[in-house]
């Protein structure tokens, strides 16, 4: 690691102004766990770390919003998230997830700006908060926009977040009785870098029949990536056995899987095919 | 109080979780350079030229310092424990990628990083050799000569061997092999693979030299500080009191920190600047240090339709890489032990270690064992089951009692084989029904178990010093890196001279006060050094005695130690130096059969029961219970002795499921921890750690070591079970979930596609 620039802006307004929409070797750092990783490896060396620890603290608090829907500042730590009691209570797919999805000493530093805007495609929370419908707020120098997360990536590491631009906050919007599950699949130790995770909404028409479905998979594709054709074909149907074989099929066909370390891609098709079912019996249980 | 038996919590503990241990990686002293290593990048070449001048001309840069530089003061700069190979920093060519080359001198560690980028070299790439089986043949020579150390008597018939890569060919005849295989009703042979992986201690390598006046003092992450000394004594011919050699606790070693590793680079380093010189690893760098043998194992068998084995060939071939460092040795003192803790009639060995450009592989907790258990314990189920026999039922139709020969010719003594085997049985209730599982979840069990030999020859010293006041201080050479021999080491002392152990000091590491010591290496510091420490303190406690006798105490009372120096020395004065040296027999093997009457001081014993859940739509393995059990003597604190097995059990449990080092073109592509996977907590499958308790009567107090016990017989016990669950049977290492979903679908006859 070569010497660089630390700043420390008391404010998020500060932070952006300290960015450069140009240069790449200015960066914001929240957690700092998979930048540090780059940093050490030599994949990354910045002119400047503008560090978010000091902007307002409202940006590291969760709340539940009045009209149901649930706001977690980008600065909220993976391990707060994971013990938000208002999370567990509205949104119980998340305590589960966000423990398999690091160890602890990871989630209590990691934050959840920073495992939005990484754009590494093997990363746990983006497929977990798309899947819950969730929109991110971007504050630029002059701007504020709001995008989904599943509309946040481009590519391999490659976001629509610019270089002067920070996510403030994620909004998800309210359950209202859906169900969810959300699978991380490893293929060597338990917190390796996922194969394959998947995430799973359904919301339900009665207690058997499925009226819209959110599935959104991660890590075995170059980007997160939604299966609508899936979705469709789960939509206003019961998901009994052929349906969920069907259902398997058609994601399998739907999906543009890349081979890598923790699988080949017709290895993780295959797991994409079993794992479909999986998480939909887990949501429906 | 009896403190032999006593499960006292570790000595050192409270400091390590306090974070007041000392570790050389935190060490400053000042003026000190931090070194930062250019390594190669070709797998095989001849240097052409080596540009250091951008370093070089850096502010801040202090030096920069090729291969050429270290030979201006040390003019044969080449160390290793087997073979005179390793250059410490590389001369004429390069053999592997990752291989230093140069290295940059700096105040600030991060400035030497940045300045080793801009270094730049030019190779002429020689036709590299990389698989085990092909270096015995191939055109591609890594090493032109061999150049045994002289350390070991064993290996001296290799010098000046030309135009090989073979650096060991052991063999082992035993009975008449082919005739076996005539008489025999059935002859199996099965080939078995296991990839190279690594260490991985949490602590990387790092020492730290210090010249003061006319000596070096050598601070150092090692588990062999007495080799560290008389290895830099040869090297720079100095005689060996000038060398210091100081050992802190250890961030584990696991025989990735035996003999000299970065020792001499720190070394030459601070002897050409004049300075104190640090070198630290990085966990990338580690990949490209030390690592475990990829082995190749090639075993055939004769067996009768009762079930009898009577013959059995092993040909093992030994990845060694491109320096020797112990793997010879490996080769030679594990390779006896391959046909299996059998009782065999007619025995051929071939083991085999290659030089390729790879690199270096070394000893590695269990010294190779466990890739040999790998293949002869996967072997005997595969029989057992072609047979129709119950796996546990063939192995003791076969297994090696006390008693009978060994396959060298050596009669089994206190060596709990049977007994082990009978602890999994009866553990695993092998003989009650088993729940399969349901659906498409298969449940199986296995079992496996192994043989280990002891290092011979070897030599531990020790001292016990009595104080005026009673208090005692052992000064020992054995290091302790996480395995708890300074509190094994503290009740043997307690136990002769009648103290608590906790109220023993123990001095670890420091060439200058402990006597020699052959190194904290293959389990053999409980066995060796206990014995040394046995006798120290016995030494001490006739002193003693001799002193009460002196002063007109009567013998055989209960007097205060105090009272002894008092009355000797007229005030509290004084002290009583107990010494100790252990030397167990040994009869060197003959060369051409492998036979001796003598061949190791003490067997290990390790057995491991698993069963498994296998999910047969991804092929991913849940290990549902793993069993260790281990032959441990009397174990002195049985606490300890059944976390060295569980952490043993999860290390191997990392080979089996998780680790390999995978290559392209000879360069390692998962140098990392986010990409090389050890096992982590909720990977630790539901365990029970046994200890057979069996008298090794030469042991201290009946003692022997189990450090790596539980390793020998993981991997073949899990395969076995995966084999029960769902019929499929794995040769190679790690047990991949793809690898095994790919042979469930191709034994359906739907075989997944090789790519998209």
């Amino acid at each position: 690691v070569t010497p660089f620039d630390w700043m420390e802006p008391q404010s998020l307004r500060e932070a952006v102004s300290l960015l450069d929409p140009e240069d790449p070797a200015v960066r914001p750092i929240a957690g700092g766990t998979a930048l540090m990783l780059m940093m050490k490896t030599g994949f990354f060396a910045p002119s400047r770390l503008v560090s978010l620890a000091g902007i307002e603290r409202d940006y590291a608090t969760i709340r539940l919003n009045g009209d149901g829907s649930f706001r977690i500042g980008s600065m909220v730590s993976l391990a707060e998230l994971e013990r938000s009691r208002e999370a567990a209570v509205h949104f119980p797919v998340i305590k589960n997830a966000i423990r398999t999805l690091s160890n602890i000493r990871v989630r209590n530093v990691a934050r959840v700006g920073g495992a939005l805007a990484h754009g590494d495609p093997h990363m746990d929370l983006p497929p977990l908060l798309a899947m819950l419908g969730a929109r991110v707020s971007l504050i630029g120098p002059d701007t504020a926009r709001e995008i989904a997360v599943e509309d946040l990536y481009t590519g391999y590491y490659q976001t629509v977040i610019k270089n002067n631009e920070l996510i403030a906050e994620a909004i998800l919007p309210p359950l209202n009785g859906a169900r969810c599950a959300y699978i991380k699949v490893t293929s060597r130790s338990a917190d390796d870098w996922p194969a394959l995770n998947i995430g799973v909404k359904l919301e339900m028409a009665d207690s058997r029949t499925v009226a819209r479905t959110r599935l959104v998979i991660g890590a075995a594709a170059e980007r997160l990536t939604r299966l609508a054709a899936t979705e469709k074909l789960l939509s206003d149907a019961v998901p009994d056995e052929a349906t969920l074989a069907r259902a398997g099929e058609c994601a399998a066909t739907e999906a543009r899987f890349v081979s890598d370390a923790h699988g080949s891609a017709p290895y993780k098709k295959e797991l994409l095919r079993v794992y479909l079912a999986r998480a939909i019996r887990e949501a429906l249980s | 109080v009896n403190q032999m038996g006593r499960s006292i919590a570790r000595l050192e503990a409270r400091s390590k979780v306090t974070g007041r241990a000392d570790y050389v990686h935190n060490m400053r002293v000042p003026g000190m350079l931090h070194a930062k290593i250019f390594r190669s990048t070709v797998a095989h070449g001849r240097i052409l030229s080596i540009d250091t001048s951008a370093a070089a001309g850096m502010d801040g840069v202090f030096a920069v310092i090729t291969g050429e530089d270290i030979r201006k003061i040390i003019p044969q700069p080449y160390f290793g424990p087997a073979f005179h190979d390793q250059p410490i920093l590389a001369l004429e060519k390069v053999h592997f990628i990752g291989e230093p080359v140069a290295v940059v001198l700096s105040a600030d560690p991060h400035l030497a990083e940045q300045a080793v980028q801009t270094i730049a070299a030019e190779y002429e790439e020689l036709e590299p050799v990389f698989d085990e089986v092909e270096a015995k043949t191939s055109e591609a020579i890594v090493h032109e000569e061999l150049k045994p150390a002289g350390t070991f008597a064993d290996l001296k018939h290799l010098a000046g061997r030309k135009h090989t890569n073979v650096t060991l060919d052991y063999q082992l005849r035993r009975g008449d092999v082919e005739a076996g295989f005539a008489a025999a009703d059935h002859v199996y042979e099965h080939t078995f693979r296991t990839g190279q992986v690594l260490h991985v201690p949490l602590e990387s390598h790092a020492s730290l030299a210090v010249p003061e006046g006319e000596s070096l003092i050598i601070h150092t992450a090692s588990q062999t500080p007495s080799f560290v000394r008389t290895e830099i004594a040869r090297l720079l011919g100095w005689p060996e009191n000038r060398v210091s050699v100081r050992v802190p606790f250890l961030g584990g070693g696991f025989g990735a920190k035996v003999y000299v590793k970065m020792e001499a680079l720190a070394a030459a380093l601070a002897l050409i600047a004049r300075r104190p010189v640090k070198v630290a690893l990085t966990m990338e760098e580690q990949f490209y240090t030390i690592s475990k043998h990829a082995v190749t194992f090639r075993i055939k068998s004769g067996v009768t339709s009762d079930g009898r084995v009577i013959a059995r060939a092993c040909d093992v071939w030994w990845n060694g890489g491109a320096y020797a460092d112990i793997g010879p040795r490996v080769a030679q003192k594990t390779g006896f032990t391959a046909a299996g803790p059998y009782d065999i009639e007619h025995v051929r060995i071939d083991s085999t270690e290659v030089y390729t450009n790879r690199p270096p592989a070394g000893a590695l907790r269990g010294f190779g064992v466990p890739q040999l258990v790998w293949a002869y314990e996967s072997h005997t189920d595969m029989i057992a089951r072609e047979l129709g026999l119950d796996p546990v039922e063939f192995r003791r139709r076969n297994i090696l009692r006390d008693g009978r020969p060994h396959a060298t010719g050596t009669i089994m003594k206190d060596a709990a084989i049977d007994q082990v085997l009978d602890r999994l049985a009866e553990r695993m209730n092998w003989n009650a029904p088993f729940d399969r599982g349901t659906g498409t979840v298969k449940r199986g069990r296995g079992v496996a178990i192994g043989l280990k030999a002891s290092i011979s020859p070897t030599t531990s010293g020790a001292i016990v010093n009595v104080s005026a006041d009673g208090s005692i201080v052992l000064y020992t050479n054995t290091i302790d890196m996480g395995q708890g021999s300074d509190t094994a080491m503290a009740q043997l002392v307690a136990e002769v001279l009648n103290v608590a152990a906790e109220a023993v000091k123990v001095v670890h590491g420091n060439t200058d006060v402990a006597p020699y010591d052959m190194g904290t290496l293959g389990s053999r510091s409980t066995f060796h050094m206990g014995n040394a420490v046995k006798l120290a303190a016995e030494d001490a406690r006739a002193k003693l005695a001799a002193l009460a006798a002196e002063v007109g105490l009567p013998a055989g009372t209960n007097y205060d130690v105090k009272e002894i120096f008092r009355k000797r020395y007229g005030m509290q004065a004084g002290n009583v130096i107990g010494t100790g040296t252990y030397v167990p027999r040994y009869t060197p093997p003959d060369p051409k059969t492998g036979q001796s009457d003598n061949v190791t001081p003490f067997w290990m014993v390790g057995g491991t029961g698993a069963e498994v859940e296998v999910d047969s739509e991804t092929g991913h393995v849940r290990v549902l219970r793993l069993i260790n059990a281990a032959d441990a003597g009397r174990p002195i604190n049985p606490k300890i002795c059944r976390t060295q097995l569980s952490g043993g059990a999860i290390m191997q449990l990392g080979f089996t499921l998780y680790e390999d080092m995978v290559f392209d073109g000879g360069q390692v592509t998962n140098a990392s921890f986010a990409d090389y996977k050890i096992p982590g907590f909720r990977d630790v499958p539901p365990m029970e750690s046994d200890l057979v308790t069996a008298n090794q009567e030469t042991g201290p107090f009946g003692a022997k070591g189990v450090g790596e016990s539980s390793t020998f017989s993981v991997s073949p016990a899990i395969a076995n079970a995966i084999h029960d669950a769902v019929g499929i049977r794995l040769t190679e290492l790690p047990i991949k979930p793809e690898t095994l979903l790919r042979a469930l679908r191709a034994a359906q006859g739907r075989p997944l596609p090789e790519d998209e």
